[in-house]
């Protein structure tokens, strides 16, 4: 399709020109814009940084055309306007902006001289647009086609924000800059107290991330190291907890009772069950396995002793030690159906298989001690 | 065992009936073929029928369920008497596959 002449911006000799060039040059602004963004998210993922969003976009022919009608003459040429190409990396944290910022320095050919960090140009009595422009080019290390040598020339513009920054900016920009009306002064500054509140929220997000971050190695040493009742139980605790296979041993004592293979199956949901019976700490379920062991594999014994069963989950073992606790407890039928209620959801088979289970029980060791 | 598998787009309503063990292992795992195929099943078990089942059977079922999760579908197994069912809490897989 034939494209309408630039001259229908009505701009100047030299405006139109730079718009004609940029024409010519849009295949190569998508390139460096696909070849960026690739880039950046291979980075996020490779790092484990979570975001909000990754983004770019060219700048629209029109958009430019208006933009060089405003300051057209500021600009030498087409090279001068480092923003035709945009990326943008919105993350959560405040300290991931400094993490992006990092990783793009590293791989990009950053334009010091071009790349300006907005955050740090605020006086103390100042709050508003908060965000790290940096203006870079790609290295022929990460990308090179002599055919197109200006993919490596032509720079690009990264912008590095947090959600709340994004947000400041976005309804700023709805709010401040209609060209029409003059915004009273009022309106403005209420916008940029705000700038404030957001900037002190960031700061807290990012505060209380730390402090859960130090938390959970400080419960990950205490695990690794076996002070178990000095942990909670909750689920970082017990997921470290479980990485320690607490229950491979008993596993692997009931399943030889038939030679019997053990399926490897998730504990996790007897957090719940732990939580249910008054399990406070790590150091509970450690008891409870020094303590019954010994009786879960006589429970196991009995159940499959005399079967031909050769395969088992690796959840017997707890949940066999969850059994014993509540024989042992004396919470008898009506607590083992309400167990077998909570494991399984409930229904009337619980009862008949927690009856069974009181009758069959009645001569083990444990229940007559 | 017999198996009867009546399938309405991506659910499938399967009847098992006798008993399942080394016998007729073989011949369930292709009773069952068309279970494991298709985007999101939503696969009904009736056990009400089923008299008995082995490890071998036990095996069958997790092989189901595990396929079942991999292509992001649900699978339920309705309807067993207590001696089936015993066999699936005493080994733990009721703790693995859902029974109603």
């Amino acid at each position: 399709m034939e494209q309408d002449s630039v001259e229908k911006y009505g701009l100047d000799l030299h405006c139109t020109m730079m718009l004609e060039e940029y024409r010519e040059n849009r295949k190569s602004f998508e390139k460096i814009l696909e070849i960026s963004l690739g880039c950046i998210r291979d980075l996020l993922a490779k790092n484990g940084i979570l975001v909000t969003a990754v983004e770019g976009r060219v700048k629209e022919e029109k958009s430019l055309a208006g933009k060089l009608e405003l300051k057209g003459h500021k600009y030498r040429c087409l090279s001068d306007i480092t923003d035709i190409i945009g990326t943008r990396v919105i993350t959560f944290y405040t300290d991931d902006v400094d993490k992006v910022a990092a990783l793009a320095e590293n791989s990009f050919e950053i334009d010091w001289e071009n790349s300006v960090d907005k955050r740090k140009m605020h006086q103390l009595d100042s709050f508003g647009y908060m965000s790290l422009h940096y203006v870079c080019r790609i290295p022929k290390s990460m990308y090179f086609d002599p055919e197109h040598p200006e993919i490596n020339t032509i720079r690009f513009e990264i912008q590095l924000r947090t959600t709340l920054q994004h947000m400041w900016a976005n309804m700023n920009h709805d709010c401040g800059y209609k060209g029409d009306v003059e915004i009273p002064i009022e309106h403005l500054r209420n916008m940029n107290r705000l700038a404030g509140v957001l900037e002190l929220a960031d700061d807290e997000f990012s505060r209380i991330r730390t402090a859960v971050n130090d938390y959970r190695r400080q419960v990950q040493n205490l695990v690794a190291s076996g002070k178990f009742s000095e942990v909670a139980l909750d689920i970082d605790t017990f997921r470290s907890y479980l990485n320690m296979k607490p229950f491979d041993k008993l596993n692997r004592r009931i399943a030889a009772i038939n030679q019997a293979e053990i399926h490897d199956a998730s504990l996790m949901p007897y957090l719940a069950l732990f939580k249910y019976l008054g399990f406070k700490t790590l150091g509970d379920i450690e008891e409870l396995k020094k303590s019954s062991s010994d009786d879960a594999y006589q429970l196991a014994t009995l159940e499959i002793g005399g079967t031909d069963i050769d395969i088992i989950s690796s959840t017997v073992a707890v949940q066999d030690l969850c059994i014993v606790h509540i024989l042992k407890s004396g919470a008898g039928e009506q607590g083992l159906t309400d167990f077998f209620d909570q494991l399984n959801g409930q229904s009337a088979y619980n009862r008949t298989r927690a009856a069974r289970l009181m009758e069959k029980t009645s001569r083990l060791a444990f229940m007559n001690k | 065992m017999e198996v009867t598998i009546n399938q309405n787009e991506n659910k499938f309503d399967v009847v098992l009936v006798g008993r399942l063990d080394t016998t007729n292992a073989d011949q369930f795992q292709k009773d069952i073929e068309p279970l494991m195929q298709g985007e999101k099943p939503e696969i009904t078990l009736d056990c009400s029928a089923m008299e008995y089942t082995s490890s071998q059977g036990l095996r069958m079922f997790l092989m189901l369920q595990k396929s079942v999760n991999s292509r992001g579908g649900s699978m339920v197994m309705t309807g067993m008497s207590p001696q089936v069912k015993e066999v699936f809490d005493i080994t733990g897989f009721s703790n693995i596959i859902r029974i109603i």
